[in-house]
């Protein structure tokens, strides 16, 4: 395992898109510290910023606060990348595989674009989680981005496939012109939760306001839950799929898009609480 | 000073086919000779053409600017420049920034440059982008058939007082030509309508036809004596079974000299877009009996792109179609325009007929001086794909692989099949320099005789056509090596050509009441002034007897 | 718009006090060809959140609740389409399915239709999303009828900066050149949040005065960092400066272009003759000194693959 550790908070965003298992496990150690990296509009070495221990291979350990440095493992696509400390934007962006795990925060564009991979997130997320770039037909094309904490704004922006989790409350527009996939909110958003979606499914374990442009449909357990909950499962996450505990209010729109997106919102039996 | 020796010259408008000769440069023009200091480039084993000319494209101006804005993601994927001593930052793409553009017209050989849609009221702007245009000399046409002045006059049959507004609206905007966009289909536009018969009056007025507005147009550009004819773009563009309409306005065209624009969008035969089929011979055939005619191809290409045209109607059909994001930009009493990220893919029928009919325009015309290489760029593929079309003019057997992968439904829908020429390079300088310099009247372009503009590009002769027209040895500029192997060497500033029409002061005076009534722009701020447009160049008017 | 739009919205703004030559020059007063009568052949209806002084001037008022713009907008777009709305949560924005239906119904029924929006729409909660929001419901009504959407932005040549940066780089704000061409991210790019962050450690203002205006965190971080500024007067942001070049007045006494903010242009000829020399001669300048410093870029190639 190859492991880098932040030498000093650099004084402007430093943007290490070569940091990724893909391109550091093919490399010697000289060429790894002569890496280039773009420290505002300047390129400087890898080794400026982090000491280097370990061996190069497909497993990465990054430490320190590296909030600022931004596009850590864009576009891997197999290995693992580990952070203890919090990363910058764009964390995974366009990622096709391996894994990223995260002991801290993480910034705006997580996983945006990303089309396979799994991303863990300890603490809180920023905006724009799996999201479509600015202008892009479609964000996350598939892959798992699981967050313990909050998030911003628009996060699944877009997104096709896949499916994202987050524990605690979002800000506004969580699914905003979302086009398939899942979002769990196990606490629910602020306002315009699936604002514009075409299709996709948004569940809430928490009540949630709703756009005037969404009709309700039923009230039931649909059977994917169960296999969702199954998959959750492997993450320690509880979802609750079973009639005695309570069920699922659904509804359907945007109407304005015309949209044929879910919003399940999970309301609990009398007594049943979900953790 | 410059000689390059050894090179296959071919320079069709003096008859000079792939002979090797020497071509020399002194101040900026061709020279019969150098003297023995002049520096001697070896281009041996090379072709020489002169500077390519497009004749029709749309690369400046709100409504490009607009299509830059709307397309992010495109942006985001192209190749970028980097800035350099030499060199602006830029991206290139389905709407080229300035910068780039001009970097990558020259980057294939093409050194001037027609900007087709210019609105009066944001010709300034026009002006200001083409001035970031770098290298090229560049040229514009002003927007005229949906121009509410110049319309009341024909209607009312005011034909002398047209032809001096019209001569005081080229010369506010500081433009060479006069284009005519849909004739009274975009002043229907704006009421939501579409001007769709050539005989059928337009919306909002009594007795006033697209047609008469062509006739009339086309009659006051000859008299007024442009360098370039009315440039065209005919009614119903896009539209399954328009080729009536087009045929109907080149018979209005009969005794006038006429550019007809993107004539394949032009070219449909069909009921609706289930059964459009091309048309193109009914076209050829027509236009070949017919000199008084020039066309540029408006050819289509599969891929990404943005379509973007003055032409209200289609644009929301196309949005319509393909639910993509639109953009619409309503520009004071002159002209709609909307924008549209399209794909075209040869699975689709309809493409696939467009692909075919640009092509086979091209290939029907018998006379390669009246039809010049273009996209319409960016509408039906972007200006730096030109040498893909090179190709696919050059080898039948190309084309025949490319439609190999097209259905057979769509292949009974076209004639290309059928259609065995080949262009040689002597025909490939005439479509995409010779002809095109001769439609605008640019008589210092497009041939390497004595005394014309030094733009020249020399390229590796390659049995990879695509990849020769992509990739000049040389490009020259006025003289100078703007392009050397791929590379940037200098970035001079083009000239901007400008005509100024004869007309009488007191016009003015006529149109300052109409202007304070229509627009909400003073009327001194209307036309653009000449220190305002970048080198310009005044050419001259022959005005009829 | 001057000749024909015989249906004038104007949402979050207020012309009568903002933009007043709006009302009487451009949009709402003028006799067009089209309409003759001027303001009788238009109806004009005003969407905002309070009462001002443009009120006088409207037809139709619709006051809707704080914040609820993007909800408004959404329904009208269902409405326009025929599809289901909640009638119970429309209450919520403050307006009833009738006010909305009807609005729908003269837009449908307009021969040309504008809709004007302001910074009350695009500056409050959902921001780029509520200008969408206006965006697309005016490309969704060109099935039935000609409309379009337009901002009303602040003062100054906002708009002529937008169109600029557009054709240089591509991208009407939010632009990077870090990596030496020009990359957009509106949250990343874009200046506020840049400050906010603390991610630049310069600046050069020119033609603004974020020190009013910017938030708390955005407004230290420039007095933290060298901040040039070029303004013609003492602003805010020059007091906070470490160098204040003292310029002409663009439009007064230094030649340009503006652009209105339907990015007409607009000839600024100067009428007065000023000791102190223009932004752009300044800027030409600055740029001469900086060229002749080592560049930066020397080892990179002069085109490339984008970062994203
Ligand atoms: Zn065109």
């Amino acid at each position: 395992m190859l492991q880098l550790t932040l030498k000093q908070n650099p004084p402007v965003p430093l943007e290490a898109e070569l940091i990724s298992p893909d391109t550091l496990a093919r490399m010697s150690l000289d060429e790894i510290r002569a890496l280039p990296l773009q420290l505002g509009k300047h390129r400087r070495r890898l080794d400026e910023f982090f000491d280097i221990s370990g061996a190069p291979g497909l497993e990465l350990k990054l430490i320190g606060d590296l909030s600022r440095v931004k596009w850590l493992g864009r576009g891997m696509s197999q290995g693992r990348i580990e952070i203890v400390g919090n990363a910058g934007m764009h964390l995974g962006a366009r990622m096709k595989g391996g894994e990223i795990e995260v002991h801290g925060n993480t910034g705006d564009w997580l996983g945006a674009e990303m089309s396979q991979g799994t991303i863990r997130v300890r603490g809180d997320a920023g905006g724009q989680v799996g999201a479509a770039y600015r202008g892009s037909v479609s964000g996350m094309k598939n892959g798992t981005i699981i967050i313990d904490g909050t998030a911003g704004l628009e996060i699944g922006m877009r997104m096709r496939r896949g499916l994202i989790v987050v524990g605690k409350r979002v800000k506004d527009f969580a699914g905003l012109q979302m086009k398939g996939g899942t979002i769990l909110l196990r606490a629910g958003s602020e306002i315009r939760a699936g604002a514009w979606m075409v299709r996709g499914t948004i569940i809430s374990l928490a009540p949630l306001p709703l756009l005037p442009t969404f009709a309700t449909s039923c009230s039931h357990n649909p059977l994917f839950l169960r296999l969702l909950a199954r998959q959750l499962a492997d993450w320690d996450i509880a979802l609750p799929a079973l009639d005695d505990q309570g069920t699922y209010d659904c509804y359907s729109g945007d109407s304005s898009v015309p949209g044929k997106g879910e919003l399940l919102i999970w309301r609990p039996r009398n007594g049943s609480t979900v953790q | 000073m410059l000689r390059i020796t050894g090179g296959r010259v071919y320079d069709p408008a003096n008859g000079v086919d792939g002979q090797i000769r020497d071509v020399c440069i002194a101040d900026g023009r061709i020279a019969a000779a150098v003297g023995d200091g002049a520096r001697t480039l070896d281009a041996s084993g090379m072709v020489i053409f002169p500077g390519g000319v497009d004749v029709h494209t749309h690369v400046a101006g709100g409504a490009i600017n607009f299509a830059r804005a709307m397309t992010p993601e495109d942006h985001r994927r192209t190749v970028a420049f980097i800035r350099t001593q030499t060199q602006r930052s830029g991206l290139g793409g389905m709407a080229p920034t300035t910068f780039a553009t001009g970097y990558l017209y020259a980057g294939m050989g093409w050194t001037t440059l027609n900007e087709a849609a210019v609105p009066i009221l944001s010709a300034k702007h026009t002006h200001e982008e083409l001035r970031d245009v770098p290298i090229v000399d560049k040229s514009c046409c002003v927007l005229m058939a949906n121009n509410e002045i110049v319309l009341d006059l024909l209607e009312n049959g005011e034909l002398e007082r047209a032809k001096q507004v019209v001569a005081w609206q080229i010369w506010a905007s500081k433009a060479y030509g006069v284009k005519a966009v849909n004739p009274g289909g975009v002043a229907a536009w704006k009421w939501g309508k579409d001007a769709k018969q050539l005989s059928e009056t337009v919306e909002g007025y009594r007795k006033l036809t697209p047609g008469t507005i062509i006739t009339g147009l086309a009659q006051i550009i000859d008299e007024l004596g442009l360098p370039h004819p009315l440039h065209l773009h005919c009614n119903n563009l896009g539209a399954p079974g328009n080729y009536t309409t087009t045929l109907e306005s080149m018979k209005s065209l009969e005794g006038h000299r006429a550019h007809l624009a993107h004539l394949q969008y032009h070219a449909y035969g069909g009921d609706d877009w289930n059964t459009m089929r091309s048309e193109t011979e009914a076209i050829a055939d027509y236009f070949n009996a017919h000199s008084n005619l020039t066309a540029d191809a408006g050819a289509v290409l599969f891929g990404n792109t943005v379509t973007i045209t003055a032409d209200g109607p289609w644009q929301h059909l196309l949005y319509k179609l393909t639910g993509r994001k639109w953009g619409n930009l309503d520009v004071e009493n002159e002209t709609g325009c909307g924008i549209v990220p399209y794909t075209y893919r040869p699975s689709n029928i309809v493409n696939a007929v467009q692909w075919a009919s640009g092509l086979e325009l091209l290939l029907m015309i018998k006379d390669p001086w009246r039809v010049s290489l273009s996209t319409d760029h960016p509408n039906g593929a972007c200006f730096w794909r030109y040498p893909e079309i090179l190709q696919l003019l050059m080898s039948a057997d190309f084309r025949r692989d490319c439609m190999a992968k097209m259905s057979e439904e769509a292949k009974r829908r076209i004639r290309l099949p059928e259609l065995d020429r080949e262009y040689s390079l002597f025909e490939i300088a005439i479509i995409t320099s010779a002809g095109p310099a001769r439609a605008l009247g640019l008589s210092n372009k497009g041939h390497l005789g004595i005394g014309a503009d030094a733009d020249i590009a020399v390229y590796n002769q390659d049995q990879d056509i695509s990849r020769m027209f992509s990739h000049p040895r040389y490009v020259i500029k006025h003289g100078e090596i703007v392009i050397e192997e791929g590379e940037i060497r200098a970035t001079p500033l083009g000239r901007s050509y400008v005509i100024k029409p004869q007309y009488e002061s007191t016009i003015e005076e006529y149109l300052r009441p109409l202007f304070e009534d229509c627009y909400t722009m003073q009327f001194e701020n209307y036309p653009v002034e000449l220190e305002r447009v970048e080198h310009a160049e005044l050419r001259n008017c022959i005005p009829a007897e | 718009m001057r000749n024909r739009a015989d249906l004038v919205i104007y949402w979050g703004g207020n012309p009568a006090e903002c933009h007043p030559r709006h009302f009487t020059k451009y949009a709402l007063m003028p006799k067009g060809k089209h309409l003759p009568r001027g303001r009788k052949d238009r109806t004009m209806v005003l969407v905002d959140i309070r009462e001002t002084k443009s009120v006088k001037a409207a037809d139709i008022f619709l006051q809707i609740r704080p914040g609820r713009d993007f909800e408004v907008l959404t329904i009208l777009r269902a409405i326009v389409k025929g599809q289901y709305v909640n009638p119970a949560m429309v209450a919520e924005t403050g307006l009833t399915i009738e006010q909305l239906r009807d609005l729908v119904d003269r837009m449908k029924r307009a021969r040309f239709g504008v809709m004007f929006f302001g910074m009350g729409l695009s500056m409050t909660r959902g921001k780029h999303m509520n200008s969408s929001a206006i965006l697309t419901l005016a490309a969704e009504l060109n099935a039935y009828t000609k409309f379009v959407a337009m901002p009303m932005r602040g003062h100054g040549n906002v708009t002529g900066a937008d169109v600029i940066m557009r054709w240089t780089t591509g991208y009407p704000f939010g632009i990077s050149f870090d990596r030496g061409y020009p990359r957009f991210n509106p949250g990343e790019f874009s200046t506020v949040d840049l400050l906010v962050r603390g991610d630049t450690d310069a600046a050069l203002i020119l033609g603004a005065d974020p020190g009013a205006t910017m938030p708390q965190p955005a407004i230290d971080h420039l007095a933290r960092i060298p901040t040039i500024v070029l303004d013609p007067k003492v602003t805010h942001t020059s007091r906070l400066a470490r160098v204040h070049i003292t310029t002409a007045v663009t439009g007064i006494s230094a030649p340009g272009t503006g652009y209105r903010m339907d990015e007409v242009p607009l000839p600024l000829r100067p009428a007065l003759k000023s000791p102190y020399p223009t932004d752009e001669e300044v800027v030409r300048r600055i740029h001469e000194l900086v060229r002749v410093k080592p560049d930066w870029l020397v080892h990179q190639p002069r085109t490339t693959q984008q970062v994203f």
